[in-house]
């Protein structure tokens, strides 16, 4: 993932990127707990996720909570498979949602955790 | 632009958090859910078929809307709780002792399907019947036994 350039930096400061914190260790070892991303919350008005695209999504059940994770395919049904990129199942479990609960696409990564 | 972006971390930290958990933390999962909403899908299922068709009355005719509604409303409801169910709980670990879990589960969520858009009564106890052995493996993998039962 490229980190934030000028361009990037831009687009947030006139809030056309939005910042977020990263908890938790499933997108390891790209993002790990307390990397900030930058993320396009307008990137899916026009064009529908792809797999690889990084995203973030309602949880599938928990209301209100917002996960980070890798879409790796689109089912035949309009269901996207997101899974983390960390390689221990342990810490990292698969999830299907609609389109309507991917809100953005990650675009860089702000900065790393200090 | 590390030195600008890290100062900005630094004293005006991002408010918004964004989860990378293994997956929500609640960790509760039970193929009970699934199995209720199977079980009113079946069961509005027979109450579809009992109507008279021919029964023109308003009665007949308003049950027979809400009878579909809710039928289709706890079809797609069993398939999301099974859904869930396959992507959130179960891990390669578990697929390695039970190599049909891939083929039950897509089994499952096409029966979903089927009971939600037909009235087929056949389908809809199927489901039940693959929903117990969804059931019996996922109390098997946390080493419980836990009896099968309905509500009906």
């Amino acid at each position: 993932m490229q980190v934030s350039n000028s361009k990037e930096i831009l687009l947030w400061l006139i809030r056309l990127r939005q910042r977020y914190r990263v908890t938790g260790a499933s997108m390891r070892p790209l993002l790990t707990d307390d990397d900030e991303v930058l993320v396009d919350l307008r990137a899916y008005r026009r064009q529908q996720p792809r797999s690889g695209d990084i995203v973030i999504a309602q949880h599938p059940t928990q209301v209100g909570l917002l996960i980070i994770k890798r879409v790796m395919g689109v089912h035949e049904e309009g269901l996207y498979h997101l899974q983390g990129d960390n390689s221990d199942p342990s810490q990292n479990s698969p999830s299907l949602v609609t389109a309507q609960r991917i809100k953005g696409r990650v675009t860089s990564l702000f900065t790393l955790a200090t | 632009m590390k030195i600008l972006t890290r100062t900005i971390k630094e004293y005006f930290p991002a408010q918004n958090t964004v989860s990378a958990h293994c997956d929500g933390p609640c960790g509760v999962y039970d193929p009970a859910s699934a199995r209720i909403a199977a079980e009113a899908a079946l069961s509005m299922t027979k109450k579809i078929l009992a109507l008279d068709p021919n029964d023109q009355n308003h009665a007949t005719v308003n049950s027979l809307s809400r009878f579909i509604s809710i039928k289709e409303e706890q079809a797609q409801l069993a398939k999301t709780e099974l859904l869930v169910l396959w992507t959130d709980y179960f891990k390669p670990p578990h697929l390695e002792q039970y190599p049909d879990l891939h083929d039950t589960f897509w089994k499952a969520a096409k029966l979903c399907s089927a009971i939600k858009v037909e009235i087929n009564l056949e389908k809809a106890e199927e489901l039940m019947k693959v929903i117990n052995k969804i059931h019996n493996i996922f109390w098997a993998t946390k080493g419980r036994e836990v009896p099968f039962y309905s509500a009906s």
